[in-house]
């Protein structure tokens, strides 16, 4: 029997019914396999449907983050090269036009304190960033690692949602093979019988 | 048949035959657990009212210049401390945020407990009345069952 890549079994059809159903045809019992491997498509469908909109949710999210840790990085980049410039440089218009506060600038930002209450903060200059993985585990990051384990979270996420999708399709392919199969075999067990009543 | 919704004491109840009564009966269920439903929910939204007063609560001077994880997004956290310890930004509805006082913001989410505790009073109401409502008619109900039981004895 054929597989999808991830081990999704595919579904034969059944061009010929006769050949397929062999000398003594059995109707009942092949009816009830085509059942059960309906009911096995359909459980698959659903738990990769489920999987399908976990991760949608997740990865605007750990889109959100990574461009967030992006951003720290950038501002502590443009105040250490201010610090160096102004050794190197008398003349740096440029990177005054981008700290006009000087070299030291706290970010202020609202924070979420809870659904309705926010709250004003300073945030630190700081090189280490906390992750939030989930099962009550947080743990600190240096920012580049920190920009490194959230690029690979979110390959890793895209590369699994595409995955899903595709065995989506294929399994969406399947289920109406094997609806198809349980109509032929019926209808062909219907014409056999009403053959066999009128030679009688 | 009229009006056997909502007041079944006041129709003749003992008119209406069994089938339709386990029909009123599963109605009061539902609306029952409906009711029952909306109650938790109220409940819940007060308790996080109650947490929105806790959180005010430590918005204080006393923790002015101590560092804080703050939130910068679902799971992003960077260390900062507490720039304005006087004021708080509360989600007032309808897309408007306003910056009050921590007294002011207290006062805002009390009343909101407030306002919720009387509806909950107002609902465990109702929720006793609709529950008398099923006991009398499960009452009723049972009556009918022993007289049928009787007849068919008999017959």
């Amino acid at each position: 029997q054929e597989r999808n890549p991830r081990g999704i079994p595919k579904a034969p059809f059944i061009a010929d019914v006769d050949e397929y159903l062999g000398p003594t045809p059995d109707v009942e019992t092949a009816l009830k396999e085509f059942q059960a491997a309906l009911a096995k498509y359909r459980y698959m469908d659903h738990n990769l449907a489920q999987r399908r909109r976990g991760l949608e949710e997740k990865i605007p999210d750990i889109k959100k983050t990574l461009s967030m840790v992006e951003f720290l990085q950038e501002r502590r980049e443009g105040k250490s090269s201010t610090d160096a410039g102004d050794d190197d440089l008398t003349d740096d218009d440029d990177l005054d036009d981008e700290d006009a506060e000087g070299p030291k600038k706290p970010l202020q930002t609202t924070f979420e304190l809870n659904d309705t209450l926010y709250a004003e903060a300073e945030l630190e200059d700081t090189d280490t960033v906390y992750l939030w993985l989930g099962a009550n585990v947080m743990l600190s990051y240096k920012i580049p690692a920190a920009i490194s384990l959230l690029g690979s979270k979110l390959e890793a996420a895209e590369a699994s949602l595409q995955t899903v999708v595709e065995d989506l399709e294929f399994l969406r392919e399947q289920i109406t093979i094997m609806e198809v199969n349980t109509a032929r075999v019926y209808n062909w067990d219907v014409k056999r019988r009403r053959e066999l009543r009128e030679k009688e | 048949m009229a009006s056997t919704s909502s007041q079944p004491q006041q129709i003749n109840v003992t008119d209406l035959d069994l089938p339709q009564l386990a029909d009123v009966r599963r109605q009061l269920e539902e609306e029952l657990s409906h009711l029952s439903n909306s109650f938790a929910q109220l409940r819940q939204a007060q308790a996080k009212f109650r947490a929105c007063i806790d959180n005010v609560g430590q918005v204080k001077p006393e923790n002015k210049d101590k560092t804080i994880l703050v939130p910068l997004t679902n799971s992003l956290y960077v260390p900062g401390k507490l720039s304005d310890h006087e004021n708080v930004i509360v989600d007032v509805g309808t897309g408007y945020y306003v910056k009050k006082s921590r007294a002011q913001a207290a006062k805002h989410y009390e009343s909101k407990v407030e306002y919720i505790r009387t509806n909950l009073e107002a609902l465990q109401e109702t929720i006793q009345k609709k529950q008398d409502n099923m006991n009398y008619l499960v009452n009723v109900m049972q009556m009918k069952l022993q007289e049928q039981a009787g007849k068919t004895a008999k017959a």
